[in-house]
């Protein structure tokens, strides 16, 4: 009876970044999903270095790029539409105009007619994609390397089919380059990295059904624990969502992924919540698109690692989509600050939620919000803040009630 | 029971140990305090007020019986077509502003409560719990805490129970 009750809570007992977290985690891919991806990967690059392949003894490496190597992938579009994963398969085949290299790739992936690829596999301006039954597309883009001492600036080709040869073209790249100054630079929270792979295990249904089916299957590995989840990167994965959200209806291109996880890379810095990091970003964002408003140009943002690698070459297309996305952060910025409000109804709170980032992803978060708390009231089993509040993170909440549940009693309003 | 009830002042000193915010000042009765001070639900803060006098001997007042407490801003609000306990949950209604109803925090029957108990060590946090259950409740008409009512006898678990 010596210890005082309330205790210093940490940033998960805060609903705001529990809301933000649940969210993140339901739009990202799941443990489950990623094992399946390194599965799936493993079985394309045998696939086309099988014998008999045109490419076989041909690629040199084969490696995944932008939100997957950053471990930032979310859900493809507006709803629960799977996942966009990008690969680059970099080949041992020098001379190659882009049209010889997308064709050679689409040939030897989609194999003869039978084979399990064949009717998965379509041709793209500059990829090669596979369709999985569950939504998952994986996308292949053939690559060369432009210099073997400057691993791995790269050329990837760009080549429409229904357009004339003349267009084709080489586009620079180096996203292996730019994965590596993410990681390096995206600062890794261990407590936070803990928590977060803690819920997204546990949430994680597909992960739930494999280990009923397979015992003995270890848990797969994560993009929150490979190479370790900040909540810079959580924080990145709910923008990207919140501009699926926003584009979704609308024509012409989107603000390009690799250009938002450039422009948060400018500002990550270690120690912050998620909400935190969104509002930096978030005001980053709106800083550097005003910039270049305010001298009548649009958004120029290159790859750090790898000058030439523009990531604002397809958008802003012109004034008025840049114009778009500066009112979208506004916005963005303005209902980031009444989810974070503490003195905000949790009404107005939830609305604000499934205005960021989708009705239905707002309400499953809610509703296992109020089943957590619920069971928490219940039985007791959680802490208290300082200030009272339900404190449930697993550093404080402890398994035996710091004070003992009740049964809520009263009269029933009387009915006429 | 008699012997174990806790003074005044013994309520009074472990209040100011575990929640410094709550201030006591002199209650309206003899031998009785209000506590006023904030504290926090889920995410939203209540100014309370929690009333409690010692029992005296031909005193039927509630706060003699059980420590009063009254949620005073922001206002709860009443939900007159709440899925469960409209118009507001777990209370014991009181005329002429419902709003400002006694909290029931717990079961007198049961004997959860009575006054050897500290305040700061029962009443305090059932109070965050019921507030917090309030903020879900205020959002979607659907009580999560648990309870009974004095005319149901049974005790009610709510629909979304694991």
């Amino acid at each position: 009876m010596n210890a005082f009750l309330g205790k210093p809570t940490s940033q998960w007992d805060s609903v705001a970044e529990q809301m933000l977290a649940a969210v993140a985690i339901k739009i990202e891919l799941p443990p489950s999903m990623h094992a399946l991806l390194a599965e799936r990967k493993a079985a394309i690059e045998k696939h086309l270095e099988r014998d008999g392949s045109p490419l076989k003894g041909k690629i040199r490496l084969f490696y995944q790029q932008g939100s997957v190597a950053i471990g930032a992938t979310i859900r493809a579009k507006f709803r629960f539409e799977g996942f966009d994963i990008d690969i680059i398969v970099e080949l041992t085949t020098p001379g190659m105009t882009p049209w010889q290299a997308l064709e050679l790739l689409y040939e030897a992936m989609r194999g003869e007619p039978g084979s399990r690829y064949y009717d998965m596999t379509e041709r793209q301006t500059r990829c090669v994609t596979i369709h999985y039954a569950d939504e998952m597309h994986l996308d292949l883009s053939p690559a060369e390397l432009i210099d073997e001492f400057d691993p791995r600036r790269s050329y990837i080709h760009h080549s429409k089919p229904e357009e004339p040869r003349s267009r084709d073209r080489k586009v620079l790249t180096n996203s292996f380059g730019f994965a590596e100054v993410y990681i390096a630079t995206c600062p890794v929270d261990l407590p936070f990295q803990q928590e977060y792979a803690r819920r997204a295990l546990r949430a994680d249904q597909g992960l739930v059904a494999m280990q009923k089916d397979a015992e003995s299957l270890p848990v797969p590995a994560h993009s929150s624990v490979v190479g370790g989840k900040s909540a810079v990167t959580v924080a990145l994965q709910l923008l990207k969502r919140n501009r699926n959200i926003n584009w979704a209806t609308r024509d012409g291109r989107m603000p390009a992924s690799v250009m938002l996880s450039c422009l948060t890379l400018e500002v990550a810095e270690a120690g912050r919540t998620i909400g935190q990091n969104l509002q930096i970003i978030a005001q980053h964002i709106l800083h550097r698109l005003l910039q270049a408003k305010s001298i009548g140009q649009l958004i120029h943002v290159e790859n750090p690692r790898c000058p030439g690698d523009v990531f604002t070459d397809r958008w802003p297309e012109n004034q008025a989509a840049q114009d778009t996305m500066i009112a979208d952060m506004r916005l963005f910025l303005s209902q980031l600050a009444v989810l974070l409000d503490d003195r905000r109804s949790l009404p107005q709170r939830r609305d604000v939620l499934k205005s960021m980032f989708g009705e239905s992803i707002g309400d499953a978060v809610m509703n296992e919000l109020e089943q957590d708390y619920g069971e928490a009231i219940r039985t007791g089993k959680h802490a208290f803040g300082v200030t009272g509040g339900i404190a449930m993170s697993p550093v404080i909440a402890k398994a035996k009630p710091a004070v003992k549940p009740s049964t809520f009693f009263g009269s029933k309003w009387p009915r006429r | 029971m008699a012997a174990s009830v806790k003074s005044l002042r013994a309520q009074v000193q472990a209040m100011a140990r575990d929640w410094p915010q709550l201030q006591p000042s002199r209650g309206l009765g003899a031998r009785s305090v209000i506590w006023f001070g904030d504290l926090k639900g889920l995410s939203r803060t209540f100014h309370i007020s929690i009333e409690y006098g010692l029992p005296i001997k031909g005193r039927q007042d509630l706060y003699r019986v059980m420590p009063v407490v009254r949620v005073l801003r922001p206002s709860l609000t009443p939900n007159w077509e709440a899925e469960e306990e409209a118009p507001l949950p777990h209370v014991y209604f009181e005329r002429p502003d419902i709003r400002l109803s006694p909290l029931c925090l717990f079961d007198p029957k049961a004997g959860e409560w009575d006054a050897s108990m500290l305040i700061s060590r029962t009443t305090v946090g059932w109070t965050i719990r019921w507030l917090a259950a309030y903020e879900f409740w205020e959002m979607t008409g659907r009580w999560i805490g648990g309870g009974r009512h004095e005319d149901a006898g049974v005790e009610k678990e709510p629909e979304n129970a694991a």
